[in-house]
């Protein structure tokens, strides 16, 4: 009997990133087979078959925490001792057991009395408490280890090749069902296998859903969906985990997918049995759809056509629509300035501006979005004549920008390995370094630089061409010798004499590259759907799987296929069903928001970002914004940097941009904007200036329909329009409209009104 | 590492499951520990430590003050060397400190001074962000650059680790942002997020109309208004039900519930109303914004607050500012001395006085450091330039010996003799002094683990 129901999919030919199997149940006959398996494979051996030091000694220390960070794999050690963080430095680790303090941390001629065993089991005090007790598999390894000698393993053992964990890829268990057994067996270069079962760590992404019981068992302490990462030596393996609590299966007739990431998604709920939200209705789709694509909200008039609108496919002919107009280039513009480090201060005024408006101009065109990256990436020259240059303005060092390159390209970091072997991750300080040689050549001709502040080496202001040099080398600086230049998970060194950013930028942008495609994808699917298939976006390694990968392998294929455009992208993700849903639960239903959101159930709500919001509030209120050294009426998605912060000197919007959590673009990452809600933004909103200055301008939207004469029902449903893109209810009308018209001051009783929708949960967040 | 002594209101959250906790424990192996076990020593490594501190108010000496001027004074050396200022006696015995202090001479048997403070970071953005947050500046950079990648102010992460009861703020920074061309890094939550920056007061508290601008409404606008926009506010809401079933929705009308019950709450208001201080108190704390400001702080410590900073002044130097006398520019350095020196005595021996006579000495640490020191050689233009080779620190309260003087300098005050305390070492102290282990882990917005300080707290400034 096959015990387990494996159907590998290997997603995008980043293959290396995660090969996954369909969802599979774990059933009773199953835990029972492989619990035979493992009783046999993890017997205690014999006292005769030595132990070996890298593959059994140093993992124990790792499962038990004495090498983690808050112990002793600390920068200073702890208690004088000192191991490496989790076994990356073998050699000094068996240095330090059997070196230091003049050896007195093992006693081969008996064991038992070995400091490393007294203090590991509370024996003699021990800062870090009881790890392991004296009955344990693990003292018996280590006791075994040190009685035979403590010795280095003689000759060298060949390396690990693969770890195969059983159950793979994905484990829904159903209740009333509640735990499995794991199986982890190592394969070795010398093709020899060996159940490891024993020797792993266990490492869980959220708390409180399962727990790894002594028995190797995984057993549910809550409902939901985890991660359990399990580690073995240099590597690592995925496994995700969702304990479902009994609900019942749900029928299919109401979703019918309208395309193939539909299929993926809603197969995907009804195994987990979480039915999906409702189709969201046209009020939510287009409000969402004008935010998501060009960050704004639909006028009054564009609403009203919208609702009226009789045709079935009129959200497809919308988000054509909103695809071809000039802000939708911008709004995306903005979000790539964002990690692009478009700021004022390394680019100046011109500079930022010249950048920005080539970036809109490409996506307009919809170009290819690898050749947008090719072209920054090997762009040299004026960086006011050639705009693209302007990237390596802003990124000036070498290491700085291989970092760059990875995060915002290939959707990687890489930063971890500058000064270790990171021990759970791919990419080595050889990887790093031989990256980073590729962009050690850049180098700057600064024209003129007429900055207002000759100290701050940081602020350049003036032209500047940017070159590569013939030489420089990258200093590797554990070898103290010249990296040779190196793609990224590629095998072969590129000559020293190579064009270096060229080389870079064919590779990123060669449709065969494993991680550009994948990691747009994923950016693009972040925007729209409020979180990425892997997340955060550009972190994209076996220690953090994609929640679907069979989504993002489809829509990989799917952007090549489309010629790898932007458009054609956002139309797939906008027209298909899982964007188009509610962000309510159907009712009864026994699941969490954050599992219903985890899987697509729902939609996501996330809160306007600081330029949709305040030019919402600008476009509701028709006050023009003023941002200091721009002609008024700019909208602050046009911004092309953020303001530069002069001390006392931000006018009022740009307090406002900075309260809500506009990043000042000085890292290359999608995390520096933060929109966590904070007591400042209440303040902002409840006593700050800038709306308070718009309610109460002499020429806003108010004042012209009070001018105008409308009436007050006329007035409210056209701020509701305006505002949340649907008609009020009969019940706020019958609310509201007695409190206007009870009022001494009607201009004053209107104010108060918008203030209340401009401060709605509906109108601070986007559905 | 050290047990610390009892607070007597030192209190530990209880130990919880966090995901922190899991990870301190390096992973679970499969067939080590019963889950019970673990449980058990989940807190072990860290909880034993008690905390000697409830709060702590920092008061940062933006500019850089001289050693030899204040707690470090060298009246054997040179006159190019010694200075323009003769040295006083203390309370204690051998003590002396620079004349221009005579009442924290008088104080000295409550501190502890610091000679040995060191470091290499000469520029005041780079310097004053190591004495901020404790972590290493990546440059020494006249205008270190503030981004988010960078570590945050010591307030944030007690903030993070050691909250205040809801309702009052962890953290609080006044009466200024301190820059020294572009703005110092370490002044906020960084990468931990905006709640927990600091509640940052920047109106001048000695103004007769002092208020925070968050808690006053714009002209015109009503308290009755305020809570009638809030009805109709509620009642969107209500159609919407957003409320209902976003977690988000929610987090958001709280933050609207708490500011409004700030807006119209006296009780808070009243926290920040020095007028309610008998003036004679107000006087001895000195009618400056400094001394205001540290008046304030104690106030804020008293409604709960966890970590108050209060910037000695906006710029590093010139008149009215820090501690910068390099006499550039023909600047007198005795004229800003003759400034800067009554100034500091009056305030913080008003402060720890203020302090001991309410019983809150004891639970309340109070930090006096800059960024740097100053050159031990006046240089030709009569003042002194950066030294941060070596440099002095005073705390006092809070668990910390009383009448103790910790390291030693040379006899130019040029570099440690005895001892060596570096900015991470005095944050690893500050920490321990909360109860919070030092080397307790953060992540930064990359998720990678960092320790909250990579220096050790110095055992012996504890009682």
């Amino acid at each position: 009997m096959l015990p387990l129901l494996l159907m590998p999919i290997a997603w995008a030919s980043a293959g290396w990133l995660l090969s996954i199997s369909a969802c599979i149940d774990v059933d009773e006959s199953d835990i029972r087979s492989s619990r035979a398996v493992s009783a046999t494979a993890s017997a205690p051996r014999g006292a005769q078959t030595p132990v070996s030091f890298v593959r059994e000694v140093v993992p124990v220390l790792t499962r038990s925490g004495c090498n983690s960070g808050a112990c002793h794999g600390n920068l200073n050690g702890k208690g004088g001792f000192k191991l490496s963080l989790k076994g990356e430095d073998l050699v000094a680790d068996y240095a330090a057991l059997t070196r230091e303090q003049g050896g007195r941390r093992l006693n081969v001629q008996a064991a038992e009395e070995s400091l490393l065993l007294l203090k590991a089991t509370g024996a003699v005090p021990h800062e870090g408490g009881i790890r392991f007790t004296p009955q344990s598999q693990e003292y018996a390894l280590l006791r075994r280890w040190i009685a035979q000698g403590a010795r280095w393993d003689n000759p060298p053992l060949p390396a690990l090749q693969r770890l195969a964990v059983s159950p793979t890829g994905e484990c829904v268990i159903h209740a009333p069902r509640d735990r499995f057994l794991l199986q982890v067996t190592a394969e070795f270069a010398d093709g020899t296998r060996q159940n490891v079962t024993h020797l792993v760590t266990g490492e869980f992404t959220t708390l409180g859903v399962a727990r790894l019981t002594p028995q190797g068992e995984v057993v549910r302490e809550g409902y939901g969906s985890t991660v359990l990462l399990i580690r073995y030596l240099n590597q690592v393996q995925p496994l995700r985990l969702v304990f479902v609590p009994a609900r019942p299966t749900f029928a299919a007739e109401d979703w019918t997918p309208f395309n193939e990431i539909d299929r993926l998604v809603f197969q995907r709920l009804q195994h987990l049995r979480l039915p999906p939200a409702s189709l969201c209705s046209d009020e939510v789709f287009l409000r969402r759809a004008y935010l998501d694509t060009i960050g704004l909200l639909p006028s009054v008039d564009e609403t009203r056509t919208f609702l009226a609108d009789r045709d079935p496919h009129k959200r497809s002919k919308l988000i054509e629509q909103l695809l071809n107009r000039p802000e939708f280039a911008e709004n995306w513009a903005s979000k790539w300035a964002d990690i692009l480090r478009v700021e004022e201060k390394s680019l100046d005024r011109k500079g930022v501006g010249v950048f920005q408006r080539w970036l809109a101009a490409q996506l307009a065109q919809d170009r290819p979005l690898a050749q947008i990256a090719q072209e920054i990436l090997q762009a040299t020259g004026s960086t006011y004549a050639h705009p693209p240059a302007n990237f390596w303005r802003a990124v000036r060092e070498p290491l700085a920008r291989a970092e760059a390159v990875a995060q915002v390209f290939l959707g990687v970091r890489i930063g971890c390995a500058r000064c270790h072997n990171h021990p759970f991750d791919r990419w080595t300080m050889d990887d790093y370094y031989q990256f980073a040689a590729l962009f050690v050549r850049l180098d700057y001709r600064i024209v003129e630089n007429s900055r207002r502040d000759r100290f701050d080496g940081h602020e350049f202001v003036g032209e500047q061409i940017v070159y590569q040099r013939r030489d420089g080398e990258m200093i590797h600086p554990r070898s103290g010798q010249p990296a040779p230049p190196r793609l990224l998970a590629t095998e072969t060194a590129l000559p020293p004499e190579v064009d270096r950013l060229g080389a870079v930028a064919q590779w990123v942008a060669d449709p065969a590259n494993p991680f550009f495609a994948a990691a747009q994808v994923n950016r693009v699917w972040k925007h729209l759907l409020g979180r990425g298939l892997v997340d955060p976006n550009d972190d994209m390694s076996l220690n953090n799987p994609p929640s679907h990968p069979d989504v993002l392998a489809w829509l990989v294929d799917d952007f090549r296929r489309q010629g790898g455009r932007l458009k054609p992208l956002i139309r797939r993700i906008m027209t298909s069903r899982t964007y188009q849903l509610a962000a309510t639960a159907p009712l009864g239903t026994n699941s969490t928001p954050a599992e219903r959101e985890l899987y697509h159930a729902q939609a996501i709500i996330r809160p306007l970002t600081a330029e949709e919001l305040l030019d919402a509030w600008s476009q509701v209120c028709e006050v023009p914004l003023v941002f200091r050294g721009y002609p008024a009426g700019l909208r602050a998605q046009q911004l092309p940097a953020p303001p530069l912060s002069r001390r006392n000197a931000d006018g009022p919007a740009e307090r406002f941009l900075k309260t809500f959590g506009k990043p000042d673009r000085l890292l290359t990452c999608e995390c520096e904007r933060s929109n966590d809600p904070h007591l400042l933004q209440a303040f902002q909103l409840l006593s700050g200036e800038l709306t308070h200055q718009m309610l109460t301008a002499p020429n806003n939207r108010l004042a012209r329909l009070l001018n105008a004469g409308r009436s007050d029902a006329e007035i409210l449903t056209e701020l509701y329009l305006a505002a949340l893109c649907r008609y009020p209810s009969d019940s706020e009308q019958q609310a509201i409209l007695p409190s206007v018209s009870r009022s001494p001051n009607r201009r004053q009783a209107w104010e108060d009104v918008l203030w209340a929708i401009l401060n709605s949960k509906e109108f601070l967040l986007r559905q | 590492m050290t047990t610390f002594p009892a607070a007597p209101s030192g209190s530990q959250p209880s130990c919880v499951w966090s995901r922190r906790a899991v990870l301190r424990l390096g992973g679970i192996g499969l067939f080590g520990l019963s889950y019970a076990q673990l449980d058990a020593l989940a807190a072990a490594p860290t909880a034993r430590q008690k905390a000697s501190a409830r709060g702590i108010i920092f008061l940062h000496q933006w500019g850089g003050p001289g050693q030899h001027e204040t707690f470090d004074p060298k009246p054997e050396a040179p006159e190019a060397i010694r200075g323009w200022h003769g040295a006083s006696a203390t309370r204690l015995p051998g003590v002396r400190f620079g004349e221009g202090l005579p009442r924290l001479a008088a104080l000295a048997d409550r501190l502890t001074v610091i000679r040995c403070m060191h470091h290499n970071m000469k520029n005041h953005n780079s310097a004053g962000y190591y004495s901020l947050t404790g972590v290493p500046p990546p440059s020494d950079d006249i205008r270190l650059r503030d981004s988010l990648d960078l570590a945050p102010a010591y307030g944030s992460i007690v903030s993070h680790l050691r909250p205040s009861q809801p309702g009052t703020a962890s953290f609080v920074a006044l009466p200024h942002v301190i820059a020294d061309g572009s703005v110092t890094p370490g002044q906020h939550a960084s990468f931990l997020g905006k709640a927990h920056n600091p509640l940052l007061i920047t109106r001048d508290p000695n103004q007769p109309d002092f208020q925070l601008p968050e808690l006053t409404l714009p002209a015109g606008l009503s308290v009755e208004r305020l809570e009638h926009r809030r009805s109709l506010q509620q009642l969107i809401d209500t159609q919407a039900r957003l409320i209902e079933h976003s977690l988000l929705a929610r987090g958001i009308e709280e933050n609207y519930q708490r500011a409004a019950a700030l807006l119209l709450s006296p009780a808070f208001r009243q926290a920040f109303d020095l007028s309610r201080e008998p003036s004679r108190l107000r006087e001895r704390y000195g009618r400056t914004t400094y001394g205001q400001a540290c008046l304030l702080a104690r106030r804020c410590i008293e409604a709960g607050a966890r970590f108050v900073n209060v910037y000695f002044s906006r710029s590093i130097g010139g008149t009215g500012g820090g501690w910068d006398y390099h006499g550039n520019n023909g600047e007198s350095a005795v004229r800003r001395l003759d400034e800067l020196l009554p100034a500091t005595d009056q305030t913080l021996s008003a402060l720890l006085e203020d302090l001991e006579q309410r019983g809150l000495l004891h639970e309340v640490l109070v930090v006096w450091v800059g960024e740097f020191g100053r050159t031990p050689r006046i240089n030709n233009n009569g003042g002194r330039d950066h030294w941060p080779q070596c440099y002095c620190a005073v705390l006092a309260g809070g668990g910390i010996r009383r009448g103790y003087v910790h390291g030693a300098s040379d006899k130019i005050g040029a570099y440690p003799t005895v001892g060596l305390v570096r900015p991470e070492d005095l944050a690893a102290t500050l920490f321990a002094a909360l109860g919070i282990d030092p080397h307790t882990e953060i992540r930064d917005r990359l998720n990678r683990p960092l320790p909250i300080s990579r220096g050790q707290p110095v055992r012996e400034l504890f009682a």
